[in-house]
């Protein structure tokens, strides 16, 4: 079977992610979790976006710094964890009465050690996911699918994109010619300096791509009518209050938990509806429609399998999904395991992106 | 000189922002206040339900603020408070905690009003985000904090162009990059769980002063080393640069001419002359 190339929708790796994110946030078993990492960073390889630096060793880092940093923490502080496996002491540093609660130094003991690790563990998984998501496809490419009503908050993002590395390429210039004046460009005041030649070009720039906007009729993209607004504002404030409503009652539980959840879930229908009722616009073609194929419908599938069988593991409590902190290799439940296993298929069945074979 | 309005709040508007701003609240402090049976139930699930949460209500809340109030020459200086803010972000992407992107949305909100000042916090986030390819979870608790730092800017009482407004708005960015801190942190504290230092760990159920006593102790061994520089660095900014910022923002409102009134009276309209017609159709 052959597929075309071309980049798979965003919407349908931002959900992929999502979905492995939501199954690696329900476990703490360190090999489930390290396949949810290995997941990512397989699909990336086979299957990232060509035309964007790639942001997964970045989160991957950040993941192995959290984790450094929590076991370092844990060994100097501890936690709440006691364990009886003690491996080795630290000088203990007496401190004054008022932070009686704080110790530093003390006995290391493997467990909270494990519970440390296990739980950074989990954190680094989630923002390997969050990593994956941003290397499969750029979320800029995701601005196209915002709500009409916020199309021109949209707009703003788009120019501030285009015109962030210019600023930088104008702060370079302004700053080589302070340098040939004999300035060294160092400390707080010169960079002071640069900002207002800097962000007067950029004015400059922008207002006049305003005016060119203006003159070819960008104003008249977006409709509103004042009654149609009413209604979305209307809409918004009810739905903002169903979600107040509604989170009261889930944090409280003594007004009636029952209540919270339903009336959070028609808050936030509201509130999205307002986003869909706002504004309408013209009718318009696009340059390079993405299209939505049963490989993206199956990579979807593919992440919500593992978020389903993950949440069913955790709400039925299968051995190994929150495995004790003991020396012994904790189980790996096999069909979790294979649940995750199966979210690693879109590296095989979706169209390579289109320009990465050379 | 008054202060421009490029968005100009309407009360739906700030209703909305009234309401966000106390689930925004909610979504920060539940520690403090939520029952133990809840915490011990929910208290991993918690800080995703506020981030799927807060993303879409801070979405509503930037539709309802501009919505029919962007034309063009808004977007445009919208842009340029939010490519300043990404560009920020881009420089400061390997020193941690030193961003002086809130300079640029405080003298945003300053100049251009609260409406255009948590609009622009926002976006400049966004930007900020989407340039360094690092959206996740905490955006829309950035969000939510920037915007706020740039509405509060435009909310300070100082007069616009005053000699106080410069030591006001510094002090303003101070406070703001500390209390943007404390309040960011607070969003995976709970997540820490049984797992924090002890004594500075999120306890369910525990009476309020408890959990905010080892709130406070954690903030001071982990996060103000990075808070403090950054309100440092960001008033001393808003010193030595500010005045002419503000001068360099309020120039370019005035030549967007964001105030000027249109009237259209097609009775005043003068006729052409006919020398004008014969050049025009000459040409």
């Amino acid at each position: 079977m052959h597929l075309r190339e071309r980049l798979q929708h965003p919407a349908a790796w931002w959900l992929w992610g999502l979905g492995l994110a939501t199954a690696a946030s329900r476990t703490t078993n360190p090999v489930l979790l390290l396949l949810v990492i290995g997941v990512c960073a397989l699909v990336v390889t086979e299957r990232r976006d060509p035309a964007i630096p790639n942001p997964l060793p970045a989160f991957l880092v950040l993941g192995a710094g959290i984790i450094v940093f929590r076991l370092v923490m844990t060994a100097i502080l501890g936690n709440g964890i006691h364990g009886d496996t003690v491996l080795f002491t630290l000088p203990t540093l007496p401190l004054p009465e008022w932070a009686s609660g704080v110790r530093i130094g003390g006995p290391v003991t493997l467990e909270s050690l494990l519970f440390a690790l296990y739980d950074a563990l989990r954190l680094a998984a989630i923002l390997a996911c969050v990593g994956a998501a941003n290397a499969l496809a750029s979320p800029r490419r995701l601005l196209r699918y915002l709500p009409v009503t916020l199309y021109d908050v949209g707009t703003a993002v788009v120019v501030g994109l285009t015109f962030a590395p210019q600023l930088l390429a104008d702060a370079r210039t302004v700053r080589a010619a302070r340098s040939l004046r004999g300035r060294d460009g160092r400390g707080i005041r010169e960079t002071a300096r640069l900002a207002v030649p800097v962000l007067e070009t950029a004015f400059e720039r922008s207002l006049g791509l305003a005016a060119s906007m203006e003159s070819r009729g960008y104003g008249r993209a977006v409709h509103t009518s004042p009654r149609g607004r009413r209604f979305a504002s209307a809409l918004a404030l009810i739905g903002l209050l169903g979600v107040l409503g509604g989170l009261y009652g889930l944090l409280d539980s003594s007004v009636g938990g029952a209540l919270g959840l339903p009336l959070l879930a028609l808050g936030v229908l509201l509130a999205t509806a307002s986003l869909a009722v706002g504004a309408r616009r013209d009718g318009r073609t696009g340059h390079r429609r993405e299209r939505w194929e049963w490989t993206e419908t199956l990579t979807v599938a593919t992440g919500a399998l593992a978020a389903t069988v993950l949440v069913i593991a955790s709400v039925q409590a299968w051995p190994g999904i929150v495995p004790a902190q003991s020396a012994q290799p904790p189980p790996v439940p096999l069909p979790a395991a294979l649940a995750v296993l199966v979210a690693g298929a879109p590296a095989f069945f979706t169209p390579i992106p289109r320009g990465a074979r050379r | 000189m008054s202060t421009r309005r490029v968005i100009p709040l309407r009360w739906p508007s700030v209703a909305a922002v009234c309401l966000v701003g106390v689930v925004g609240l909610l979504a920060f402090t539940w520690p403090f206040f939520v029952s133990a049976d809840f915490a011990t139930a929910h208290g991993n699930d918690a800080p995703w339900l506020f981030a799927v949460l807060l993303g879409l209500l801070s979405l509503v809340c930037l539709a309802e603020i501009t919505a029919g109030h962007l034309d063009a020459k808004a977007i445009a200086v919208l842009g340029v408070a939010a490519a300043a803010g990404g560009a920020m972000r881009l420089l400061s992407a390997g020193t941690a905690g030193l961003e002086p992107m809130f300079f640029v949305v405080i003298v945003a909100g300053r100049v251009l009003g609260p409406g255009v000042g948590f609009v622009s916090g926002s976006l400049a986030v966004t930007t900020g985000a989407l340039l360094t390819g690092g959206v996740g979870p905490w955006l829309p608790f950035q969000m939510i904090s920037a915007g706020a730092v740039g509405l509060g800017a435009g909310l300070l009482p100082v007069t616009a162009g005053s000699r106080a407004e410069r030591w006001a708005v510094a002090g303003y960015a101070l406070v703001s990059g500390l209390l943007f801190g404390l309040f960011m942190n607070l969003w995976f504290w709970p997540f820490l769980g049984p797992n924090a230092p002890t004594g500075m760990g999120f306890v369910p159920g525990a009476p309020l002063a408890t959990n905010l006593a080892h709130y406070g102790l954690f903030y001071l061994a982990t996060s103000l080393g990075w808070d403090l520089p950054r309100g440092v660095l960001n008033a001393a900014l808003v010193v030595v640069a500010g005045p002419a910022l503000l001068r360099v923002f309020r120039r370019a409102a005035r030549r967007a001419a964001f105030g000027a009134p249109v009237d259209f009276d097609p009775h005043s309209v003068v006729p052409p002359s006919p020398s004008a017609t014969a050049h025009g159709a000459s040409r």
